[in-house]
């Protein structure tokens, strides 16, 4: 199936006096749901910035649903549903009316607005509290506002910054299967910029990894998988020797008590590991393909541009 | 014809009929339905488990999710800029919009009776005939001049403190609140944020200031049945003070604006614009006393305004020094302000605050 794009960018470049920014970024974001991942400063915010058209780049271009970021900012807003990580409602006003008047923000008739925010509430879940003012919501229902602000006008391309930001388990898994209901049964696009792997690998197929303002990594979340393939195994007796064994063999371990990661080569590393153990004896008691998660895939990119990362957690804490 | 007999053909209604049943459900019970999922992310303390209505079948859900498309068509930008218009000054009188709390409401509504009492005493006098009285509070250039210009106790305690409630959370509780994400994210660009924020607080003003000086003229024509000449003879020092309430208005509403673009809060601001008003006005009014020199005025919002205003008007000049340099110093204040409103607007940030 041929997918159609909805963010192209080439050699896009933002500086702001000698600080890059944005550094030559080709980007290519089909329709679906992707994940926008990086530590902080790696140039997401700037880079939602610059598809929101609201920057001046540098140098490049960039388009978004067919609309040049340098002179169709206004086009592109009007086609996108942006739902800011932070506080972005009027505490004092009822949310019925916030979502209303953010649909009149975008252009629409102040009465098909009212009509489209009751939707649009009764669609994150809202239904019954659309009256009540926005001070009084848990940050779980803000948040679902903030959803329906950006939903109103049944945008093409919805970019959720954080969404999941500070959601109990509940209101979490909530938010996330609304987001993937938009996705595939409102065959709408999602760019979802998150710390959270989980969050990212649960909704989106894709994701942009951003690192220092440059591209590390694009594409299907399972073909990146596949730079992290291991082997798990599960060992009985000399298991030091059998770590060591395979280190000298050339291979890549990662060893935690009985249980070892092993490097995937090609289809002689199962043999390979099945030798060594006979050579050591050792039992290997269980071997399979480990499933590598996004957080691993992360870390590996990350180990391979030489970036000290423990953890997603890490992330949080402007590394 | 088929062939199976009657007998042997079921009929079975469509769907079990749902029947309601009381649930209780704690933190870790999946959300399934609607008013469950309302209940877990209620308000409360999460102390106690909520309840909900919820059907007894297993199949299906009571809460469905569907999403529903629009393809309907999007207004002009007028049209979205009408709407930030809209939302501020119909606050003011009806809910749904921008939520002005009700001490503002209350002061708005004072002052509108408050300046009103030209009107009031004017229509009193004129009805009942008396001459003298009549002279005293009827249209004229003075009174004209002091329905818009007076000091006291308009210009210290009506309109300069309307401006301040106005202004004080127009732009900062955008920033503290984050809503400026709202617009910014949206086809609005900041010419239009400014512009349309500084229109509504004018606006007010300027109904409140000039809406009441238009009362005063016609209710004198209709009370005490001017004729024309009358009419053409005043109409020009109406015009006058009418720009001058625009001219007022206009210059309340910068500064205010200004200070409330470099904050974050709305006692900054509101406060920051009636201690420039009455503190340059103090100190200028001090180094007149002490020395006999009126050029200070020009710092001081109010004077420079309204020494321009008793030139445009015809009033007696209350003022020393030439009224263009009051005039310069109205343009320089305004420019100043609104070059600075326009710099922290374009500072407002869409994606973190």
């Amino acid at each position: 199936m041929v997918r159609d794009l909805i963010i192209e960018s080439t050699a896009l470049t933002k500086s702001y006096g000698p600080h890059v920014a944005l550094d030559s970024l080709d980007i290519k974001i089909f329709q679906g749901a992707t994940g926008l991942l990086g530590p902080n400063g790696a140039g997401k915010s700037t880079f939602l910035k610059t598809m929101l058209g609201l920057i001046q780049l540098t140098s490049g271009e960039g388009k978004v649903l067919g609309f040049d970021i340098r002179t169709q900012g206004d086009q592109i807003r009007q086609r996108i549903g942006y739902m800011p990580e932070y506080d972005a409602l009027n505490p004092g006003m009822e949310a019925i009316h916030q979502v209303r008047y953010s649909g009149e923000l975008i252009g629409m008739n102040p009465n098909i607005a009212l009509q489209r925010a009751h939707q649009a509430l009764e669609y994150v879940g809202l239904g019954e509290q659309r009256y009540r003012q926005v001070s009084t919501f848990s940050t779980g229902m803000k948040q679902a506002t903030k959803l329906a602000c950006a939903l109103i006008h049944d945008p093409a391309l919805i970019i959720a910054d954080e969404p999941s930001n500070g959601l109990d388990a509940l209101a979490r898994n909530f938010m996330l299967n609304t987001l993937e209901t938009t996705v595939k049964l409102g065959n709408r696009s999602v760019l979802m910029a998150s710390h959270l792997m989980d969050d990212v690998e649960r909704v989106c197929d894709n994701i942009v990894l951003l690192h220092k303002g440059k591209l590390a990594a694009q594409g299907k979340i399972e073909d990146l998988k596949a730079i992290d393939r291991e082997v798990e195994i599960h060992v009985w007796g000399a298991a030091s020797k059998m770590e060591e064994a395979l280190s000298d063999g050339g291979m890549n371990v990662r060893r935690e008590g009985r249980i070892m990661r092993i490097g995937h080569t090609g289809d002689e590393t199962y043999n390979q590991i099945l030798q060594t153990a006979a050579n050591v004896g050792s039992q290997v008691r269980r071997m399979h393909d480990h499933e590598a998660s996004l957080e691993d895939l992360f870390l590996v990119i990350m180990e391979r541009l030489g970036h000290e990362v423990k953890s997603s957690d890490d992330l949080l804490g402007g590394v | 014809m088929s062939d199976v007999p009657a007998a042997e053909i079921s009929v079975e209604p469509p769907f079990t009929p749902a029947e309601a049943k009381e649930e209780s459900f704690g933190a870790d019970t999946p959300v399934t339905g609607q008013t469950k999922m309302q209940a877990a992310w209620s308000a409360d303390s999460g102390d106690t488990d909520s309840s909900a209505q919820v059907a007894s079948m297993n199949e299906g859900q009571i809460f469905e999710q569907i999403y529903q498309p629009w393809s309907g068509t999007l207004n002009p930008r007028w049209m979205r800029n009408w709407a930030i218009l809209r939302h501020h000054v119909l606050g003011i009188f009806k809910k749904g919009h921008r939520p002005w709390n009700v001490p503002t409401k209350l002061f708005i509504f004072f002052v509108i009776i408050a300046s009103m009492t030209d009107v009031a005493m004017a229509l009193l006098f004129g009805m009942i005939g008396d001459t003298t009285l009549y002279d005293i509070w009827g249209v004229s250039r003075d009174n004209m001049y002091g329905h818009v210009m007076g000091f006291f106790p308009r210009n210290i305690l009506y309109y300069p403190i309307v401006a301040a409630l106005l202004v004080g959370g127009m732009i900062s509780e955008d920033r503290s609140h984050g809503t400026s994400a709202m617009y910014f994210s949206r086809p609005i660009n900041r010419f239009d944020y400014a512009a349309m924020k500084f229109l509504s607080v004018a606006l007010i003003l300027i109904f409140i200031i000039n809406g009441t000086l238009a009362l005063y003229y016609f209710v004198d024509i209709l009370v005490m049945g001017k004729g024309w000449a009358w009419i053409i003879d005043t109409f020009p020092m109406f015009i006058a003070t009418f720009i001058c309430g625009i001219l007022l208005s206009v210059t309340y509403t910068s500064i205010g604006l200004s200070l409330s673009s470099v904050s974050r809060g709305r006692f900054f601001p509101a406060i920051g614009l009636i201690a420039i008003l009455m503190g340059t006005r103090s100190m200028a009014a001090i180094i007149d006393g002490l020395f006999d020199k009126s050029v200070l005025y020009v710092i001081s919002p109010y004077d420079a305004v309204a020494h321009v205003c008793q030139a445009m008007i015809g009033t007696e000049m209350t003022y020393d020094h030439p009224w263009v340099w009051s005039l310069i110093s109205v343009v320089v204040m305004n420019g100043l302000a609104l070059y600075l409103l326009a710099n922290r607007v374009s500072s407002l940030e869409v994606t973190r605050e």
